[in-house]
């Protein structure tokens, strides 16, 4: 709990100050290659969780992989954490940053789970109608499920649009154990 | 039975498939974080309300009752063995509500309004969520009738309005739940076509079992209906053995079953029993939750717990209908211990109590009551005219036989009206026994108390005090009909009726002397 509140706290001063400075695209990519980096590379985050390792060998750690690839605000942000001890939180910093980024731009991460691969028609009928029911920007994120047996799930933050043939059969199952039906 | 065939399921089957829906379903999840001891830390769920239900997997029901920043804090109504970290939890968008109405008198409920009793589902549309606010200033009046419990000793001296809160406190084995329980029965004259012609109207009575035996309401259940007192009576359930939560709740399902008869004009009586237990719940699930623990490790709302339960009951003003809700709490003492943090709060928050006392007990005065110590703060309202003439002096009968108790002890030279007042008191304590499920109606309590203080059985032997009265009252049935059905109309005793009564006891009492 408490880790959510340091997070939150970070990534929204990191928001207010690239909306002052208004390079908030610039400091979105930077930050998104950030997480990108951290999660795929094991080591640099063990690196960063490590105690042993002090702060200024991990800051000119991160300072020779991304001083040349992001900008200057967003290398003094990486500083700033790391001088404040918060540096294995960094990931989560970032992704809180893009959640907070999404909310203030209006756009929604919609998360749709189906059995197969949507087409590219698809795929364009359930942006619009999406956008239309919660009458915001949407980015679409794919998955694929077997267990779903049919239909799709579309999952906006906590709001499930349920729409699978799993679903359905719960709700059958549902209705009739409560003796819906009756013989005679 | 005769059988069925599988073409007639596949037919009743199809045909109710064909009305089913493929809709797309909306609904609000989260992820279970952590789990155990009956408490669950969601993720997610970020619309939820305080006290909403969810739905976690395999059927098992919580309610939210912490809201954290970016967790919400569930106590589970089932068991937490059935629920896995990760698990998804849905939204139902209902907080905790049970089914209302006179359709769920004379049944066996759980805290959520299921129905234990295995007579089937219940048929109410009625829904109302069990924490409701208490009524305002403006919407109340005074309590103005009584409650009869139909014991001599309560309704005499500490007679209880409808709207009160009357507070049953002893230890173990007081006889605590047989006062309730009478109470219940008793009302079941209110339920009568000769009640409704004098203007009484019947009392609904919701029995609420809070970590009980299941084996002891299962006696209760079955002593009410050997009374007839089910068909107005509503019993709800959380047994020892049921999780915390559920006996947290059960008593505010209980006072909203009530709420639906006063909020309708009706009356209503709702017992408690007992609120130590649900207080000892409480505890459990708030250690559970991480709140602060304070005195005897309650946590600091604790008396905000049993408050705001204890505030619902009411007399509602005869602009709202006139409803009532009266409450009976029961309290379990540890040897007697009245200061302890439970009993004093909820003595400070009643308008009354009722004192039960082991020594009592075991002397062979049942209903334990110590009258001395036992008070009741708004009933003497509710009494009726007749009752309040004899019981003013009855209370100082005894008041006075107590306090010479002490030196009769001694046994010492004692004077003449020492001696009366003595040997008046012993009378009016023997009078005062009564039997258990047995309630005596008013009129007939008050016939047997205006004997008793005006001196008729002095003469008589203490050990022959109970036959006294039985055969007193017996008289007054078959030879002065007209007494009785007087004081139960004009519910006062004129100058005229009270000659008549003392005539009709000298009458008596030549007859009764012969016999002893």
């Amino acid at each position: 709990m408490a880790d959510f509140r340091i997070l939150h706290r970070y990534a929204t001063s990191l928001l207010e100050t690239s909306l002052e400075k208004n390079n908030l695209e610039v400091v979105s990519s930077d930050i998104q290659l950030l997480v990108q980096t951290l999660e795929q590379s094991r080591e640099l985050q063990s690196m960063l969780d490590s105690p042993v390792i002090r702060p200024e060998l991990k800051l000119n750690i991160l300072k020779e992989i991304f001083s040349k690839k992001i900008s200057k605000e967003s290398m003094d942000f990486i500083e700033f954490v790391i001088l404040k001890n918060r540096e294995r939180f960094l990931a989560s910093i970032g992704k809180r940053f893009l959640e907070l980024r999404d909310d203030h731009l209006g756009i929604a991460n919609v998360f749709v789970t189906s059995v197969s691969e949507f087409s590219n028609e698809q795929k364009s009928v359930l942006q619009s109608r999406l956008e239309k029911i919660l009458d915001k920007k949407v980015r679409l994120n794919f998955k694929t499920d077997s267990n779903l047996v049919g239909g799709f799930i579309a999952k906006v933050n906590d709001t499930l649009y349920d729409a699978s043939i799993k679903h359905q059969l719960e709700l059958l199952k549902k209705q009739f154990l409560t003796g819906e039906i009756s013989l005679n | 039975m005769a059988e069925v065939r599988p073409d007639e399921i596949s037919a009743i089957l199809r045909k109710q498939l064909s009305g089913f829906e493929s809709e797309v379903d909306i609904y609000d999840v989260g992820t279970v974080l952590q789990i155990g001891d009956g408490i669950a830390r969601v993720y997610g769920l970020s619309k939820v309300m305080a006290t909403e239900l969810v739905e976690f997997p395999n059927d098992v029901i919580g309610m939210v009752l912490n809201l954290d920043e970016d967790s919400v804090g569930c106590v589970l109504f089932g068991e937490s063995s059935l629920v896995k970290e990760g698990d998804t939890v849905k939204r139902t968008k209902r907080v905790a509500s049970i089914p209302v109405g006179k359709e769920l008198l004379g049944r066996v409920v759980n805290p959520l309004g299921k129905p234990i009793d295995g007579k089937g589902a219940i048929n109410t549309d009625k829904f109302l969520p069990i924490e409701r606010k208490a009524l305002g200033v403006i919407q109340r009046q005074p309590v103005k009738e009584p409650v009869q419990t139909g014991i001599a000793a309560i309704d005499a001296m500490i007679p209880i309005g409808r709207g009160q809160r009357e507070l049953i406190i002893g230890d173990r084995q007081t006889g605590k739940t047989a006062v309730a329980i009478d109470a219940i029965i008793n009302q079941k004259y209110t339920h009568t076509e000769e009640a409704k012609s004098l203007g009484i109207k019947p009392v609904y009575c919701v029995y609420v079992a809070i970590g009980q035996k299941s084996s002891t309401v299962a006696q209760v259940v079955a002593k009410l209906q050997e009374h007839g007192a089910m068909e107005f009576t509503t019993v709800v359930v959380a047994s020892a053995w049921e999780p915390a939560p559920l006996q947290y709740i059960a008593p505010y399902s209980g006072a909203t079953l009530g709420e639906y008869f006063r909020d309708n004009g009706m009356h209503s009586l709702v017992i408690y029993d007992d609120l130590s237990k649900q207080a000892a719940a409480y505890r459990e699930l708030s250690l559970l939750l991480r709140r602060p623990p304070g005195r005897e490790a309650y946590p600091g709302d604790v008396f905000y717990l049993h408050s705001r339960l204890l505030e619902r009951a009411s007399k509602l003003s005869d602009e709202l209908g006139g409803g009532s809700l009266t409450a009976l709490p029961i309290i379990e003492t540890q040897q007697g211990d009245v200061s302890a943090y439970i009993p004093t709060n909820v003595i400070s928050i009643t308008d009354g109590q009722i004192y039960l006392e082991s020594s009592l007990f075991n002397s062979g005065v049942r209903p334990a009551i110590n009258v001395g110590i036992s008070v009741s703060r708004v009933g003497g309202n509710a009494q009726i005219k007749a009752m309040k003439k004899v019981a003013g002096s009855l209370k100082l009968d005894l008041a006075q036989y107590r306090e010479l108790e002490a030196f009769a002890k001694f046994g010492s030279d004692l004077d003449q009206s020492t001696l009366r007042t003595l040997n008046k008191g012993a009378r009016l304590v023997e009078l005062l026994k009564q039997g258990q499920y047995a309630p005596i109606l008013v009129e007939r309590q008050i016939i047997s108390i205006y004997l008793g203080t005006k001196g008729y059985m002095d003469s008589i032997p203490v050990s022959d005090v109970k036959r006294f009265e039985k055969e007193a009252l017996e008289f007054f049935d078959v030879k002065h009909k007209d007494i009785l059905e007087t004081l139960k109309k004009e519910k006062d005793i004129s100058k005229q009726l009270e000659e008549k009564i003392n005539n009709a006891a000298n009458d008596f009492l030549k007859v009764f002397k012969k016999t002893v």
